[in-house]
């Protein structure tokens, strides 16, 4: 009877807290997004091609604005033209936020995760906010690099502000295309909801991957919703399409960023900006939540 | 000072007696995945201090086993704990359980270092403790590099480390010398042992009951899901091994008369040879003597336990290589293994 074991000597610390759980998660996934190239990459592409799209886009308007029938001078809004690039930037958005999750699932590495962290709740807040706070910096920086970069293209053509109190009769009769600053009323919330336009989009990416734990099959699920579901509802007869066209996610990011005052101008077609990111916040959580509610439930 | 709950109890088991009470306990653990029963009412415990293989042939459910510890898969009936709890309520999982499931569980894009200083971050694990277990496995020197650019071998290493981060008291490996080297299998079978001998319960899956063999103290042996022993190596050898005596003689008609007569159980053997069941080498010779026949051999035969594994789970394996299965030339279940010496007349 001398087989008793020796004593074990750890040279680990004490932890600080009471369990694995949210805090550390937090840093892991911090840790995990910086360390792998492809975040870098896509970060890059969304503030390049988020703000190249929208000069070009801007740059042509612009030159054309003498040949534009009334209707489409009417239609034209400065801001939400600035931000076009981010309706290229969101499929990037997309695989970021897929990839977090199903880079993950396709290695295995998911059930290291999830022994590390057994609080599995923990896993996809941490995934969520990480990836929501960094895809918010990023974009954020884009839509304003959008706006400011746009509104130079159009001085650059001649464009002009309109006074003050101008109506939409005014906009149709200018002869320069018009430019607005970031003072003018509603722009300022237009372009802060470009840049959350995809924060809410990596949120849906985010579940989508946790639903699936696939990546060709959420990214296309992704892409499908975005740009699929508007192709088959443009097929629809219009009396049946219009009542729900606005709620399509690309409609909802259009409804975000338009100014205020000319929202009125779509009405039946867009949401207004509030109701716009208020339906997409509320899809991006029902994913969330059937994200959760899957993991939970489902061996890893 | 206050330590995880399952650490201390596992430590202070062990002062309190020297056979330390179970770490691993299983109690009719199913799993079944829609009409399959991958893992069917197991029952099984893994004490500390000692390697506990884990064998079973491929597909009999240990990995699913090994994912029921973990919490990561639930279990249709039944129930696992570690230290008396379930891995859920583990509250610093690293920190009392290292886990090696499968090699390239890692980002191929990730760098070693910062694969494992994630998994640190979770359970609070100090960032030296990183460098610490990458010189343990010496992997230090490529610890920046990509894990996705790592041979099995260095992936396996890898592993390992993120097992060993926490410096936890129990360790769960599934097939972890898959993929070594010679060299990094003695390696690997080296740290199990020296982990054990530091009191940590280490639970190795296996196919190969040759590795447990060198490895293992007890071992846990599975078959389609189902416990087919739970004991130590030696006891299960002793068990499940029928003796033989391997007799050659030039008159081998007249000395399987004899030793029939004597009512022994005698068939004919490779090579001429006389394979004798049941008895011992002093019997065989004692009876050969008696009648006068002369022996070239006489040599006891212990079945090896690669032999006795593949007997007891033959009928559990799921898919059969297509090598026929007919005994060659009546010899015993298994060639024998020991090289019979030569008995002088």
């Amino acid at each position: 009877m001398t087989a008793i074991a020796p004593t074990r000597v750890t040279s680990l610390p004490e932890p600080s807290g009471r369990r694995a759980g949210l805090r550390g998660e937090l840093a892991s996934e911090w840790t995990k997004l910086r360390t792998v190239r492809s975040t870098w990459i896509c970060l890059a592409i969304i503030v390049v091609a988020g703000v190249g799209l929208s000069a070009l886009v801007l740059s042509i308007e612009a030159g054309r604005w003498v040949h534009l029938a009334a209707d489409e001078r009417a239609l034209f809004d400065p801001v939400r033209s600035s931000q076009t690039g981010l309706f290229l930037a969101e499929f990037v958005v997309g695989v970021l936020g897929a990839l977090v999750v199903t880079s993950e699932y396709g290695t295995g590495a998911m059930r290291t995760t999830l022994a590390s962290v057994p609080r599995r709740t923990s896993v996809l807040i941490a995934k969520l906010l990480v990836v929501g706070a960094v895809v918010l910096v990023v974009a954020e920086v884009t839509a304003f690099a959008s706006f400011f970069v746009g509104q130079a293209v159009l001085l650059g053509q001649g464009g002009t502000s309109l006074p003050a109190g101008s109506t939409l009769i005014d906009q149709v009769h200018a002869a320069n295309v018009p430019v607005y600053g970031i003072g003018h009323p509603g722009a300022l919330r237009a372009v802060f909801f470009g840049g959350l336009y995809l924060v809410l989009l990596a949120f849906l990416a985010c579940a989508i991957g946790f639903i699936l734990r696939h990546t060709a099959g959420s990214i296309s699920t992704y892409v499908g919703v975005l740009l699929v579901l508007p192709l088959i509802v443009s097929i629809l007869p219009s009396s049946f399409a219009n009542s729900f066209e606005k709620y399509l996610p690309s409609n909802l990011g259009l409804g975000m960023t338009a100014v205020t005052t000319r929202t009125t101008d779509f009405a039946g077609i867009l949401l207004t900006p509030w109701v716009a990111a208020g339906v997409l916040a509320a899809y991006a959580a029902a994913a969330s939540l059937l994200a959760g509610w899957l993991l939970v439930r489902r061996d890893a | 000072m206050c330590r995880p709950v399952g650490r201390s109890g596992l430590l202070g088991s062990i002062h309190a007696e020297p056979r330390a009470l179970p770490v691993i306990s299983a109690v009719g653990l199913s799993k079944s995945y829609g009409s399959t029963r991958a893992v069917d009412e197991l029952s099984f415990e893994v004490r500390s201090g000692v390697v506990t293989g884990f064998l079973g042939p491929n597909g009999s459910g240990k990995s699913t086993t090994m994912r029921m510890v973990m919490g990561l898969d639930r279990p249709t009936a039944g129930s696992v704990t570690i230290n008396g709890v379930g891995y859920h309520d583990l509250r610093w999982p690293l920190r009392e359980v290292g886990a090696l499931l499968e090699a390239k569980a890692v980002h191929p894009g990730r760098s070693a270092y910062a694969h494992l200083l994630s998994l640190a971050q979770t359970n609070a694990i100090p960032r030296s403790r990183v460098d610490d277990v990458l010189a343990m496995v010496g992997l230090e020197g490529v610890s920046r590099r990509k894990a996705g650019k790592f041979s099995l071998g260095m992936s396996q290493r890898l592993g390992i480390a993120s097992a060993l981060l926490g410096d936890p008291g129990v360790l769960l490996f599934d097939e972890p010398i898959n993929g070594l080297d010679p060299e990094g299998i003695l390696w690997v079978r080296n740290l199990l042992k020296s982990l054990a001998a530091e009191g940590r319960t280490v639970f190795v899956s296996s196919h190969l009951m040759s590795e447990m063999a060198q490895t293992a103290t007890d071992l846990v042996v599975i078959g389609r899901g189902r416990l087919i022993s739970d004991t130590s190596v030696e006891n299960f050898i002793a068990s499940n091994t029928e003796s033989t005596v391997l007799v050659r003689t030039p008159e081998t008609e007249r000395l399987q008369g004899v030793l029939a007569a004597a009512g022994l159980r005698v068939a004919p053997g490779a090579d001429g040879g006389l394979v004798v069941t049941g008895a011992t080498a002093v019997q065989v010779g004692e009876a050969a003597h008696a009648a006068s026949v002369m022996l070239h051999e006489l040599s006891p035969q212990q079945a090896s336990l690669e032999e006795v594994f593949m007997d007891m789970t033959s009928d559990m394996v799921d898919y059969h290589g297509l090598t026929p299965d007919a005994p060659v030339d009546g010899a015993p279940a298994g060639a024998p293994s020991g090289a019979g010496a030569e008995v002088g007349r």
